[in-house]
């Protein structure tokens, strides 16, 4: 009998009513058995189990132990000079551990609790103590004289799934020490020798409490069982203290538990929009894909899925998220501090973790809302070693569009759909290998006759490699590719295909090691990108186009990063880390050469530089330093310090307000210069009330240079020289985000409230490359006040409630200010770039999930979700504009949503 | 280039827009009344030279705040000079408030490059205005003007069929050398009265209000054809009796193509989620004083070919305009004595006395020349 990942689930037994007591008595000749033929030979003459790892009993041999009369006795000497522990439980169970032991303390008033439900933890921090506590030994106990710090650590894994939990805080109340579960699930702690009480919490898991009685270093491995939904007040208060001791200024975790509660604008769970509710992160509007965090532009967001950036993270043009919520396990975005493992982007970085196919059974899940439809399957190929996820979403609007009487939409087609597999296998306890593919398409079809069509193409490969329970590495690549296709047949001489595709090819080493006090994450990251930056082709033979393909262009990104959280003393960590970065472009390519005394523009072009194949075009290369300092002040808060610099080699370019999927991404070449942002942010935060409510502030300042802006009224599309079209453009950037949370509680909620600015200034010699005459002007998503209240009313384990309301100043906008004639027409001047502001923006969102039914016999749980997105209804201007009607131009305000939107979503686990 | 901006940019992006709006994701559209805006007094020149002899115009105005309602604000009093690239300096006349007229015996050639000279009087601050030279390219015939019906709705449940009229255009440069297009056209339609009145048949001429402009440089051949140059709707009358266009082709250099480009994009991709962000567009005219001052128009230089087309067909669901005159018979048996001089009379009766009797109150009803001039241009053809 073996139960390979055994331990911490005894405790749950253990809880209940064990008593340490003899009472097998056993007589037999057991010399020279192994052990598991002793096992088995106990097991037939006693009403007995044994729980044991083979690999800890593999070298045992049974003695003489014809002194003894009882199977303890007999276990006794057996174990004597191992490390090896072992308990005997009232049913029988005989449980043996490894390195430690496990006591049983049952408190005499715990009996009159003792009809709760054993795994019930209660709420208040009263009761708990009153539940039987579980303690552990770790280390040998004869050492308990000793002084000084010990390390402990471990692995904390799902229970249902034994997928690894990261994010998981370990916190010890008295000390006021903690730490966070890396991405394996894995955690170390340094803590004097001596007794302590372990708190183990996350989101969307049951809380747990051990004692330890730590001798000496050791392992404790958990497992956390996570909870259908989050009700339990215990599991409510899971996240406090994780400020206090992360070490970056403005990381936010969303646990999906969380992030399905929110209400949902048209039926679909949206990572991006639940993205948006956090401080500092905003949008230009509604529709708009992407976001800006902290004033960086929405090409400055590094999306990681399965470790490999996505490049247009959203569906039909910024109203669904690209990547299927379903597969999501946790969203990590940074907005500030970021590790020096990341790099590639300057302003955030969004990690996407994605979930890992149930290890014990098969599950599935389907889903309908009024415009998708997505299933969800996933389980085990090989128990507990080979498993399997995969996931499909896709929308029924082609049909919708099928009824619409107009002749002309339809012939139009509008579709997309999203595919997520995932295949993990543990080739044994310390090397796991996982593979994941991940494809998107949009198609949408105009009145026949022109076809829009793009993709998101991912594939990763990912190696964990774990040397011991201290040093692991993680070994991946991966491929992603976006791309775009219009073709038109319009006109028959006409007709053509415009594409454009990103293609990038990444190879990442990540290593960490975990050494007392110091936390080390070193490796290597090498993408190499290929951009065809636009194909424009004959659609046929009778098409007078001309075939038209832009330079293809080439380049190598490499960095190698050290980064090290060292904690200096028990109220003083430092987290510093050093990347350095470093990108080539090659040939073939042709620049153009500008005569210096003009602005850049086709008549100033003085001569053409050839670059060979393979010849480098350009090189840029800098470190980047990330540093963070957090000082615990004292047990109930804490400061922190940071600054960042990032390097970005790529930009997107675009000259709307929201970018678009026909946006081009274009790598750094000979002109354009890699974006290369600097963050200094300091946040302090409190624990209030018993920690049941969190407050923090953070202020950063941030500055970014080389950006991209366009001249005006130009077009980026097929653009042989991008350099003669674009303005260099430096950004500033500031504010001060206050959030408020109530944790804990049937009721919880958040208030956050951001004063931010951005601004954009271009840099140039030439009034041609200057926009608003070279002052610094607003940002197209320069929002100064943003408000944003979310709440969660937890009625019962069944139904819940949840609403948010956001409010924040319109963006800037650009507009006409002045008319005159010419040629008898009426044309209009414009105001400097956003001069004025769209009126200030509101909206409330609200949404009630109700679960059908709990029972666990039964083989489908379908689960309602109702929304209303925008339940006041209220006209948010997205845009204004000015049309010419007669003699005379007038504004319009076009809102996109005017109106309450409700919808109904329906799932089903089996 | 052009079309494919058009569709790129415009449609698809507006048709996720409006897939939305299908989906009772109402999107709405509301007027919005913007605050006074600040004044802007800015010089605008509206500057053509052409290789056609005779009556190049250069037009100044001032520009107007945004908002209320408004005509042309000539700039008078002004000294205009152009100059070309062999040391010739030619002097305008203002024949009218605002319109300067080239002294014969000026006449653009084809290939040499032009500077335009203002210098304003002490109304706009005594400041010189100057041009960036311009040199005139050749610009190749019309090879054919034609037209297309376009069906606007089947006939269905007692609707009747419903047509309008796109005209389109071919041309090519067989040197591969213009690569740069803008046309503009004068509309001349023929009207009449249900009446027989004096002013009965009439004459209306309007000149484009749109941008068109092409490009071919994506295209192995400098050959366009149909090119879409103006759409009549069916809510005018202009397809009614006979029509005529008369398109003028222009040929541009890429900077002022550009020009025209921008201001194009700024005044039609409006509306939809993915607007280009509309800027100034700035001029290749800058004050000598303050170059930073920026200036609103264009000095353009162009060769230029015309052609003539007239269109007499029929076209189903035409409005009539003069619906409206019946209707305003209501008192068709008014005495004459209760007319004032603002009615027309329209016909003598016997009876009742005093003998005339009206049939209509609307001038517009009675007299063609509210609309148009009564005199036959002399390019009309009759015959056709």
């Amino acid at each position: 009998m073996k139960f390979k990942s055994l331990i911490l689930i005894l405790l749950f037994i253990l809880s209940l009513n064990v008593k340490a007591q003899e009472k097998y008595d056993i007589s037999v000749d057991l010399k020279d058995l192994t052990f598991k033929e002793f096992v088995s030979r106990a097991e037939k003459l006693l009403p007995v189990r044994f729980f044991y790892r083979d690999e800890w009993v593999s070298g045992l041999k049974m003695g003489d132990y014809s002194n003894c009369t009882t199977l303890s006795c007999i276990l006794d000497n057996l174990f004597k000079g191992t490390s090896l522990h072992y308990i005997i439980e009232e049913s029988g169970n005989i449980v043996i551990t490894d390195k430690y032991a496990v006591n049983v303390s049952v408190a005499p008033v715990e009996k009159e609790n003792n009809f709760m439900p054993p795994s019930d933890y209660a709420g208040s921090e009263g009761s708990q103590h009153t539940e039987g506590t579980a303690s552990v030994d770790i280390g040998n106990p004869g050492e308990k004289n000793k002084t000084g710090n010990v390390t402990i650590s471990g692995y904390i894994r799902n229970k249902d799934t034994q997928e690894p939990v990261s994010g998981v805080t370990i916190f010890v109340q008295k000390l006021t020490v903690g730490t966070i579960s890396n991405d394996y699930g894995f955690y170390t702690l340094t803590l004097p020798r001596g007794i302590h009480f372990l708190q183990f919490s996350f989101i969307g898991m049951r809380e747990k409490k051990i004692s330890v009685s730590l001798f000496g270093s050791g392992e404790l491995n958990v497992e956390m069982k996570s909870v259908l939904i989050p009700l339990k007040e215990a599991v409510i208060s899971a996240q406090k203290n994780v400020t206090l001791q992360r070490f970056e200024v403005g990381a936010e975790k969303i646990n999906i538990a969380s992030f399905k509660l929110l209400p949902t604008s048209m039926g679909e769970s949206d990572i991006i929009k639940s993205v948006l509710l956090i401080p500092g992160v905003q949008s230009v509007g509604e529709g708009s894909a992407g976001f800006n965090v902290r004033g960086g532009s929405v090409d400055q967001n590094l999306i990681l899925l399965y470790g490999a950036p996505i490049y247009n993270s959203s569906h039909f043009f910024g109203f669904f998220s690209a990547v299927n919520s379903d597969i999501i396990k946790d969203v990590t975005l940074y907005k500030g501090g970021i590790p020096g493992r990341y790099g590639g982007r300057i302003s955030s970085v969004l990690d996407i973790g994605s979930k890992e196919g149930n290890r014990r059974e098969f599950k599935g899940n389907i889903g309908v809302s009024p415009i998708t439809a997505h299933v969800l399957l996933e389980g085990p190929i090989i128990k507990d070693t080979l498993t399997y996820i995969l996931t499909a979403r896709t929308t029924y609007s082609n049909w919708i569009f099928g009824l619409i009487k107009d002749p002309s939409l339809q012939k139009s087609k509008a579709s997309f759909y999203d595919i997520n597999g995932k295949i993990t296998y543990d080739l044994d306890k310390n090397n796991k290998i996982d593979f994941s593919v991940y494809t998107s398409h949009d198609s949408f079809r105009f009145n026949s006759d022109t076809i829009y069509s793009y993709n998101n193409n991912i594939f990763s490969l990912n190696w964990r490699h774990y040397f011991n329970s201290r040093f692991f590495s993680s070994f991946s690549i991966n491929n992603s590719s976006y791309n775009y296709n219009i073709s038109s047949r319009y006109l028959a001489t006409e007709a053509f295909v415009l594409s454009h595709k990103i293609n990038s090819t990444g190879l990442k080493a990540d290593f960490n090691w975990f050494l007392g006090r110091n936390e080390i994450n070193f490796g290597l990251d090498l993408t190499r990108y290929a951009v065809n930056p636009g194909s424009y082709l004959p659609y046929s033979d009778s098409s007078l186009v001309k075939p038209h393909i832009l330079d293809k262009e080439r380049a190598l990104e490499t960095a190698i990063f050290i980064e090290d959280k060292f904690q200096l003393t028990d109220f003083l960590s430092l987290n510093i880390g050093l990347r350095m970065s470093s990108y080539f472009s090659f040939g073939p390519h042709s620049v153009m050469l500008y005569n210096p005394e003009y602005s850049k523009s086709k008549s100033t072009i003085i001569d053409t530089l050839y670059f060979k194949p393979g010849a480098l075009t350009s090189k840029y290369a800098g470190p980047e330093l990330r540093v963070s300092l957090n000082f615990r002040l004292s047990d109930k808060n804490s400061f922190k310090i940071n600054y960042n610099r990032t390097r970005q080699y790529l930009h997107l370019l675009t000259n709307s307000t929201s970018i678009s999927p026909t946006d081009t991404w274009k790598l750094c070449d000979y002109y354009l210069k890699p974006q290369i942002g600097d963050q200094i942010a300091a946040g302090f935060y409190e624990m209030l009330f018993k920690n049941s409510f969190e407050a923090s502030a953070e202020l950063y300042y941030k500055r970014i240079s080389n950006m991209v802006d366009f001249k005006g009224g130009t077009h980026f599309i097929m653009d042989d020289n991008i350099e003669k079209d674009i303005v260099n453009v430096r950004g500033k950037a500031y504010g001060l985000e206050l959030v408020l949370k109530k944790t804990e509680g049937k009721i919880r909620y958040s208030i956050g409230y951001t004063y931010s600015r951005t601004f954009v200034k271009s840099i140039s010699n030439f009034s041609e490359e200057m926009i608003n005459s070279g002052k610094w002007f607003p940002a197209n998503f320069d929002k100064p006040n943003d408000l944003v209240v979310t709440l969660n009313y937890i009625f019962s384990r069944r139904f819940s409630f949840s609403a948010n309301y956001i409010w924040s100043t319109g963006r800037p906008i650009t507009y006409p200010v002045a008319t005159y004639h010419m040629y008898d027409d009426l044309l209009v001047d414009y105001s400097d770039r956003n001069k004025y502001r769209i009126p200030d923006y509101s909206r409330l969102d609200i949404s009630l999930n109700l679960k059908g039914n709990l029972r666990s016999h039964r083989t489908a749980h379908p689960d309602w979700t109702f929304s209303v997105y925008n339940l006041l209804g209220r006209q948010n201007v997205y845009s204004i504009y000015f049309k010419r009607e007669g003699d005379l131009y007038n504004g319009y305000k076009l809102s996109v949503f005017g109106r309450a939107i409700p919808s109904v979503t329906l799932s089903f686990d089996f | 280039m052009q079309l494919i901006i058009k569709y790129l940019i415009f449609k698809p992006l507006q048709l996720g827009f409006l897939f939305l709006t299908l989906l009772v994701i109402n999107s709405c559209i509301e007027q919005f009344t913007p605050g006074p805006s600040q004044d802007r007094n800015l010089l605008v020149v509206e500057g053509l030279i052409t290789d056609r002899p005779g009556h190049d115009t250069i037009k100044l105005s001032t520009s107007m705040p945004l908002g209320a309602k408004s005509s042309p604000n000539p700039l008078s009093g002004c000294v205009i000079t152009v100059s070309d690239d062999i040391g010739n300096v030619y002097s305008a006349s203002e024949i009218f408030a605002g319109t300067y007229v080239m002294n014969s015996p000026f006449q653009g050639v084809v290939g040499r490059s032009y500077i335009l000279h203002i210098k304003t009087n002490e109304t706009y601050h005594n400041l010189s205005y100057e041009s960036s030279p311009v040199r005139m390219k050749p610009v190749p015939a019309i090879d054919s003007l034609y037209y297309k019906k376009v069906v606007l709705s089947q006939s269905s449940d007692g609707f009747p069929l419903t047509e309008g009229c796109e005209v389109y255009l071919d041309t090519h440069d067989p040197e591969n050398n213009c690569r740069f297009y803008r046309w503009e056209f004068v509309e001349t339609w023929e009207i009449k009265l249900p009446y027989f009145v004096t002013n009965r048949v009439c004459w209306v001429t309007k000149n484009s209000d749109q941008i068109n402009i092409k490009n071919t440089t994506s295209l192995s051949a400098d050959r366009i054809e149909g090119f879409p140059i103006n759409y009549i709707s069916n809510v005018t009358d202009r397809l009614n009796l006979k029509y005529s266009i008369l398109v003028n082709q222009y040929s541009l250099n890429q900077d002022e193509y550009n020009y025209w480009e921008k201001l194009k994009n700024n005044l039609e991709n409006v509306g939809s989620l993915y607007d280009i962000i509309p800027s100034s567009t700035p001029s290749n005219i800058r004050c000598v004083e303050n170059p930073s001052e920026p200036v609103l128009g264009y000095f353009s230089v162009s060769a230029v070919k015309s052609k003539r087309i007239f269109i007499k067909d029929y076209f189903p669901g035409m409005p009539d305009l003069y619906t409206d005159c019946e209707d305003a018979i209501a008192g068709l048996n008014d005495s004459i004595a209760s007319l004032n001089s603002r009615v027309w009379v329209i016909i003598i009766v016997t009876y009742p006395p005093p003998g005339y009797k009206v049939l209509t109150y609307l001038k517009g009803c009675a007299d063609c020349t509210t609309r148009g001039s009564a005199i036959k241009p002399d390019f009309w053809e009759d015959s056709k």
